[in-house]
């Protein structure tokens, strides 16, 4: 029984990483359709384009709520979900990867307002999830020490959350493009909107990445790459947001498929730092509880998947 | 008195992922402990049985912690506390002195050696032990409160605390090794350490007890 149960937990990340380098693949291979378009003008618009573009935005949504469902289904049973509103990630994320995968099979180039219900909820979960446990840092004796930011419920966690619905709504945004229109959101450019988004949720998932991996004294060289590559991505993909149109980023488009890789070889790295814990993997109860959260790192790719989206939305529609 | 841990024996986590084989061989060694002594005399062998038989009283429904037994062999081989009060000899020569004065003492007062006086008797003498009343040649000017509040207790109690019977009467888990504790908040409880009952939680918590590992 205990065996079964370890080979199971096993494979649940390594699932998670197959399901990751698909998706990544696919990606891969939709953009290099489009790139030979790039000198055309804006005036030549391909219908199908927006709903590709959220199409992949739903996948990135979706991927990010399968690591805070995963990451808060552990680290919330390991607070014995002392709070009923313990098990409210776990819902609404298990709701956003619901309906991403419903957004994935979907090619309307209509929004859908369960799709667009969901994503909000999920990004308000975040955001009070986000509130709470800043509230419960704050209120512990000692408040916002260095001691409690590293051992209280991180920050940075219920962020991810507001990330996935994020993604998700802005999807279904660009879904909703009147045909031969070009996608915006709010009057930007769409393709400018999720890079944007995409470079800040970057910035904040290397920020909550850079706490813990300090808190772990960096024992293990490869614990500095999610503190450099994925910044030289936000960078790009920012510099992106606000560069100018009808300009090929191969280097950006590089930098996210690589933190998209980094994403699920973190949580590889993390499978083996469960491992090396007293135990190791036959300790699972507690090694998989008390050792580097494996589910947490795919939270990269899936702001990576998102900034590719973003990317091939600047090249199929560029602004100016 | 209703059981705090129904149910629960720290002896299953035996061949769980809780121990492994160095914690097995540990408590394998302290079960094993010989029931004779290796460093007091047979007079002082008496006496310790007795004095341990009085500083932490046993149920006789169940085979005692063989205390004596532990103070001897921390005596036999040495283990030391690391550290010790100036006025008190040696940890083996303070007990073989303290267990002679109190023979001594029990001599002078009840005409007795102390295993063989009355319980209450032995209490008596215990306890002008710990007010430091006790004097005579053959304290040899160890200070007898000194000798039962740093030799006496500690000795004793510790042994008892190291024995898997003790540990199941507090719902202690045993060696945190190779697993230890992932919960750390008061009140808050691993999947593998004992359930807590009140006397009318007995049942629920015996059921949950039958997980821990």
């Amino acid at each position: 029984m205990t065996r079964d149960s370890t080979a199971l937990t096993a494979s649940a990340p390594a699932f998670l990483g197959l399901a990751a380098l698909a998706l990544t693949l696919r990606a891969a291979g939709g953009t290099r359709a489009v790139q030979p378009r790039l000198p055309v003008r804006a005036q030549a618009i391909d219908p199908g384009a927006a709903v590709r573009a959220a199409r992949r935005m739903n996948r990135a949504a979706g991927l990010i709520a399968a690591s805070v469902l995963a990451d808060s289904a552990v680290e919330h049973y390991r607070g014995s979900f002392h709070n009923k509103a313990m098990v409210a990630p776990l819902v609404t994320a298990a709701l956003s990867l619901a309906v991403s995968a419903h957004g994935n099979a979907d090619k309307r180039p209509v929004a859908h307002w369960v799709r667009d219900s969901v994503y909000v909820t999920a990004a308000l979960t975040g955001l009070v999830g986000t509130c709470f446990h800043i509230f419960n840092i704050g209120k512990k004796p000692g408040g916002f020490s260095w001691q409690n930011l590293f051992y209280s419920a991180p920050i940075g966690a219920p962020a991810a959350l507001v990330l996935s619905g994020a993604v998700g709504f802005l999807a279904e945004r660009v879904r909703d493009t009147t045909p031969g229109m070009a996608p915006t959101i709010a009057g930007v450019s769409a393709g400018r909107a999720v890079a944007a988004a995409t470079s800040l949720g970057l910035l904040g998932t290397v920020a909550e990445a850079g706490l813990l991996h300090f808190r772990g004294a960096y024992h293990d060289p490869f614990m500095y790459l999610p503190v450099t590559i994925p910044p030289v991505t936000a960078a790009l993909i920012g510099n992106a947001a606000i560069g100018r149109a009808h300009h090929r980023r191969p280097l950006t488009r590089f930098g996210l498929r690589l933190t998209a890789l980094l994403g699920f070889a973190g949580a590889g790295f993390h499978a083996l730092g469960v491992a090396r814990n007293m135990g190791g993997w036959r300790n699972w109860r507690q090694n998989l509880l008390n050792g580097p959260p494996i589910p947490a790192p795919p939270s990269f790719t899936g702001l990576a998947l998102a900034g590719l989206a973003a990317l091939g939305l600047m090249e199929d529609h560029p602004d100016g | 008195m209703a059981d705090r841990y129904p149910g629960y024996d720290v002896m299953a986590k035996r061949w769980t992922e809780s121990w492994n084989e160095t914690t097995r061989q540990v408590i394998d060694r302290r079960l094993a402990v010989a029931h004779e002594p290796r460093f007091f005399s047979a007079a002082e062998w008496r006496t310790l049985n007795a004095v341990c038989d009085r500083i932490m009283p046993q149920p006789r429904d169940r085979p005692p912690v063989p205390l004596p037994a532990y103070v001897d062999q921390k005596m036999a081989d040495g283990l030391l506390d690391g550290y010790r009060y100036a006025e008190l000899p040696p940890q083996g020569e303070a007990w073989q002195r303290g267990l002679a004065a109190l023979d001594a003492a029990a001599l002078e007062a009840h005409g007795a050696v102390f295993h063989a006086l009355a319980a209450e008797q032995q209490d008596g003498l215990l306890r002008s032990m710990q007010e430091g009343s006790l004097t005579g040649a053959a304290w040899r000017g160890m200070p007898c409160k000194l000798f039962f509040e740093h030799r006496v207790i500690p000795d004793i109690t510790h042994a008892y605390y190291a024995h898997p019977v003790a540990w199941n009467e507090i719902g202690f888990g045993g060696p945190a090794s190779p697993r230890g504790y992932v919960r750390m908040g008061l009140d808050r409880r691993d999947p593998w350490e004992a359930v807590e009952a009140a006397p009318d939680e007995q049942v629920d918590a015996r059921r949950k007890t039958d997980h821990v590992g």
